[in-house]
């Protein structure tokens, strides 16, 4: 099909924005890293064991919580979508808190409660385990990123047309059979790209690392500690170099292998109804881990909200207000609201960047659209440590093309907005990845002859996209809005190489808080960020709750 | 726009409709996938005109580049070379949005967040026409389609045939300048597949719109088109109307692929007659048949022989042997209205459809049956590919 002339521009305008917030960046860091002391950190990776022992411990940190994280999903997303059961609707809104707060909340909160003088461990249990490291980052990230997966593979899960169900089932095929033989492999690319983004999500995150870590590093922590601790941009843009290489490469492999399968299962034809499955055995062994993990989650979330409101939790639990009032009084104020507005003003961006990338890839380029999917998954692709370094060198200083000054400063003190403006670049391309994958998944699902239909009946292809196109994949936009609106609330590792004075964002605060122990203030502050969050989720959902493609397929409707 | 619009051209104002009418050329046209070696030709280099008003069906079986051909028609993929020309005008350039061409698809394509009347005035809202004249067109092409009452369902509360109409009255509404049709009857059952070509035809007929419908199944063809273009492996074999292709198809694979065949070897004896006919032996039978041009001059010709222009009955002789008209019956199946034979001959086996038959003249298996047939329901054609 042949591009007209609006969404020529469409196209050019979106590899424009590419091109500044994540192309440009990344090319900066790979020139720093190539300075004398990055150069250093590339050649011990041969020669120092130190070096190599952080890259192992780094992939498998990803690999083991990439594993974990994606069955916890899928038995969650099976339940909720083949099984009956009481408690669903609770469960599904568990499953979905780890999205809304900010990971070390629970970091913080599992050392309170499992630690070496954990309530539990020690008070409960008499234990004294070793949670700092490995294994305490294991069930940290598992945790908190599981619902990723969880999300994905839902979505995929109650988009599969059950007619297919059906007519394995009436060819003699048994209920497990069905699943092995038809619901699975439709599933795999939902799997892969799960365990990618967990995987990722796993090796870039350099909160928990830096709260449980312990002496496990890994090359996010490694690259904070040089240029935050050592004071050496070369030497961190290196680590974020390697940092880039495990998480580029499981996402190009994924690309590679999950891109050749794709299932167009919806036609706009009406179709029938998911067989949920009865037998008690069956669910009782299917719900355990779900209904396991969603305790661990309340139990984690009861500590957070009564940590900020006792005196030290564990040790002096007498009710105070004293956390809420030092950070409504103090700075914590000023943090609250610029990062809500700046969550608020990047949300939409990068909701609508996301699904205009989607609807490119999936149904206008066909040369170049593995290229467009790739540079667009850029900005989940590459670590948060790295995008935070990669900005922080950008645009630190005012970018000239000769005399010209190309692009003002935008991040660090003395930034035009108070570098405000580079954090709603970072929200923006971090949050934006969200948007493409749900809206690639929603129009892959969507018979490509609907917007053909459009087309033939004289709309061009924006009025198609606006009339068509978009309201069909409502659902998947507003899903993505709502994770990438949580997301940049709560993300922490690219901030807080470009945070100021004058832009304070709430995740580093909350870190600086648990770093100087004060985790009462740290868990109010939590609690607070929890609260914002799902507001504005909640908010979000009534508008989902309009006609969706969920909706519409059930003909009850 | 308003004096010219749908509701005039169905109530039969001829100019409107003679002016409305639009040729089509296909000149060259061709499509290739991929770049080499991996290289496939979709299309391969066709020319034809579609008349005004004509109605005219691409058949052939999958892969043979109809669904192509009509895609480039519709703007959907653009010509590797060659030219479109909607009277006398090149648009072969302009994007499917810019195309006054009607489709209904095979999948229907309804927009599912909508309800039937929002559906069909789709078109037209974007068009940007008044409301109310948008309000008169879509509640007359409904009304037409007997499709009022469905006004404010949604896509999935119809079934298949509701659908089916509902995507043609979106494509008709938009009073388009050529109707293209890819496959749409073949996701409804039978009775209505029927029920629905006699609707589309008589529907197409009082509007004139030039018409192109693609599908693989030739009752289909034979039942809508004024012409019929059989293509195979990206090219046109035959080009004509209904009657024609099944009487005198050009090859072995068009009459193969339209109606059920028997071909017979024959023996040459001479080319020309004085009736202009071609002088064959044929069963030991001397006889003279009408013939494509090609097989004049072709080296071993084969006859062709509808299975409903055999006839069949009982054989008196003592001879148990299949050979010239005698042939041993190997399967009879009773149909009511007619009865169909399979006979063993000297030639191979050939199939012949008996109407109204008598009880106690059908053959039954196992005996011998003498077979004929009229030489001038016979058609010679050259052999092979």
């Amino acid at each position: 099909m042949k591009l007209d002339l609006i969404t020529r521009i469409v196209l050019v305008c979106t590899i424009a924005v590419l091109a500044l917030l994540i192309i440009f960046p990344l090319t900066n860091i790979l020139i720093t890293a190539t300075h004398e002391n990055g150069r250093a950190v590339f050649s011990s990776i041969f020669s120092s064991p130190v070096t190599r022992q952080i890259i192992k411990n780094t992939v498998l940190l990803g690999s083991t919580v990439g594993v974990l994280g994606t069955l916890i999903g899928f038995l969650l997303a099976y339940a909720q979508t083949r099984l009956e059961f009481r408690g669903k609707k609770i469960l599904h809104i568990i499953s979905l808190i780890p999205l809304i707060s900010p990971p070390f909340a629970f970091a913080t909160a599992v050392i309170v409660l499992f630690g070496r003088s954990g309530i539990i461990t020690r008070d409960l249990l008499g234990l004294s385990p070793v949670l700092y490291g490995y294994p305490g980052l294991v069930i940290v990230l598992t945790t908190s990123f599981f619902p990723v997966a969880y999300m994905n593979l839902l979505g995929m899960m109650r988009s599969l047309d059950p007619s297919l169900d059906e007519a394995a089932a009436s060819l003699g095929s048994s209920k497990s059979k069905v699943f092995v033989k038809i619901t699975f492999p439709m599933l795999i690319p939902g799997i892969a790209s799960s365990f990618l983004l967990l995987f990722v999500e796993s090796i870039a995150d350099l909160a928990n690392p830096l709260v449980i870590g312990g002496d496990f590093t890994v090359l996010s922590s490694r690259a904070y500690i040089a240029i935050n601790g050592e004071y050496d941009v070369a030497a961190g843009a290196a680590y974020s170099v390697v940092l880039l290489v495990p998480g580029l490469l499981v996402f190009l492999l994924q690309r590679y292998w999950a891109q050749r399968k794709n299932v167009v299962s919806v036609t706009g034809k009406p179709s029938g109804r998911v067989r949920n499955i009865e037998s008690k055995g069956a669910k009782f062994f299917l719900l355990s881990i779900p209904f396991a993990m969603s305790s661990l989650i309340i139990m984690v979330y009861v500590t957070v909200l009564i940590g900020g409101f006792v005196k030290v939790l564990g040790v002096n639990n007498e009710f105070t207000l004293d956390h809420f009032s030092y950070i409504f009084s103090g700075i914590g104020n000023d943090a609250i609201i610029k990062t809500t507005l700046l969550a608020l003003i990047a949300t939409p961006i990068a909701g609508i960047l996301g699904m205009i990338l989607a609807w490119l890839i999936v149904r206008k380029i066909r040369r170049g659209r593995e290229l467009m999917d790739f540079l667009g998954m850029l900005g989940i692709a590459v670590p948060g440590t790295v995008l935070g370094i990669g900005y922080a060198v950008t645009f630190n200083h005012t970018t000239k093309l000769g005399e010209f000054s190309l692009i003002p400063q935008l991040a660090g003190g003395g930034a035009i907005f108070g570098g405000a403006l580079a954090i709603i670049m970072v929200y923006t391309i971090r949050s934006s990845p969200a948007g493409q994958r749900s809206g690639i998944a929603a129009l892959q699902q969507i018979d490509p002859a609907i917007d053909e239909a459009s087309a033939s009946l004289g709309a061009s292809g924006v009025v198609t996209f606006k009339k068509v196109t978009l309201p069909l994949i409502r659902g998947a936009l507003l899903t993505g809005l709502m994770f990438a609106f949580a997301r940049s609330m709560t993300t922490l590792s690219p901030i807080i190489f470009i945070t100021t004075p004058d832009t304070p964002i709430m995740t580093s605060k909350i870190l600086s808080e648990v770093d100087a122990g004060r985790f009462g203030n740290a868990f109010a502050f939590c609690t607070i960020l929890i609260v914002l969050v799902s507001l504005a989720m909640s908010a979000i959902n009534l508008l989902v709750r309009g006609r969706s493609i969920e909706s519409l397929s059930n003909p009850l409707n | 726009m308003a004096t010219n619009s749908l509701i005039s051209i169905a109530e039969g104002d001829s100019k409107v409709r003679a002016s409305d009418s639009s040729r089509l050329q296909l000149s060259n046209l061709s499509k290739e996938f991929g770049q080499d070696p991996d290289r496939t030709v979709a299309v391969d280099n066709i020319n034809l005109t579609i008349e005004p008003g004509e109605f005219i069906t691409l058949l052939g079986p999958s892969g043979c580049g109809k669904t192509t051909t009509l895609r480039m028609i519709a703007g959907f993929e653009n010509p590797t070379f060659g030219s479109i020309l909607l009277d006398n005008q090149d648009i072969s350039k302009l994007t499917p949005d810019r195309r006054p061409m009607g489709m209904v698809f095979q999948s229907y394509a309804l927009f599912p967040h909508m309800s039937v009347y929002e559906n069909v005035a789709y078109g037209l809202k974007i068009k940007k026409l008044p409301a109310k004249q948008i309000e008169q067109e879509v509640g007359f092409v409904l009304a037409t389609m007997s499709l009022e009452f469905l006004a404010n369902r949604a896509p999935n509360q119809l079934s298949g045939g509701q659908q089916q109409r509902v995507a043609l009255a979106r494509a008709m509404v938009m009073r388009p300048k050529v109707l293209l049709f890819d496959e749409p009857l073949s996701n409804l059952d039978a009775k209505l597949r029927s029920q629905m070509r006699i609707e589309i035809r008589q529907l197409q007929q009082r509007l004139g719109i030039t018409s192109i419908f693609v599908t693989h199944d030739q009752d289909e063809a034979m039942s809508i088109s004024d012409r019929i273009v059989v293509m195979r492996n990206a090219r046109i074999e035959q080009v004509g109307e209904p009657a024609e292709i099944y009487r005198h198809p050009k090859t072995v694979f068009v009459a193969d692929f339209i109606g059920r065949s028997n071909f017979l070897t024959v023996e040459k004896i001479q080319s020309k007659t004085k009736s202009g006919k071609i002088a064959i032996k044929v069963l030991g039978k001397n006889m003279e048949v009408d013939a494509h041009e090609d097989a004049v001059t072709a080296s071993n010709p084969v006859l062709l022989i509808r299975p409903e222009s055999i006839r069949i009955k009982r054989s008196h002789s003592k001879n148990q042997e299949a050979s010239g008209t005698q042939g041993r019956v190997l399967n009879v199946v009773f149909y009511g209205a007619h009865v169909e034979y399979e006979i063993e001959t000297e030639k191979g086996n050939l199939v012949a459809v008996v109407s109204d038959p008598k009880h106690d003249e059908i053959v039954p298996v196992g005996q011998m049956a003498e077979f004929s047939f009229d030489e001038n329901r016979a058609w010679l054609l050259p052999s092979g590919d």
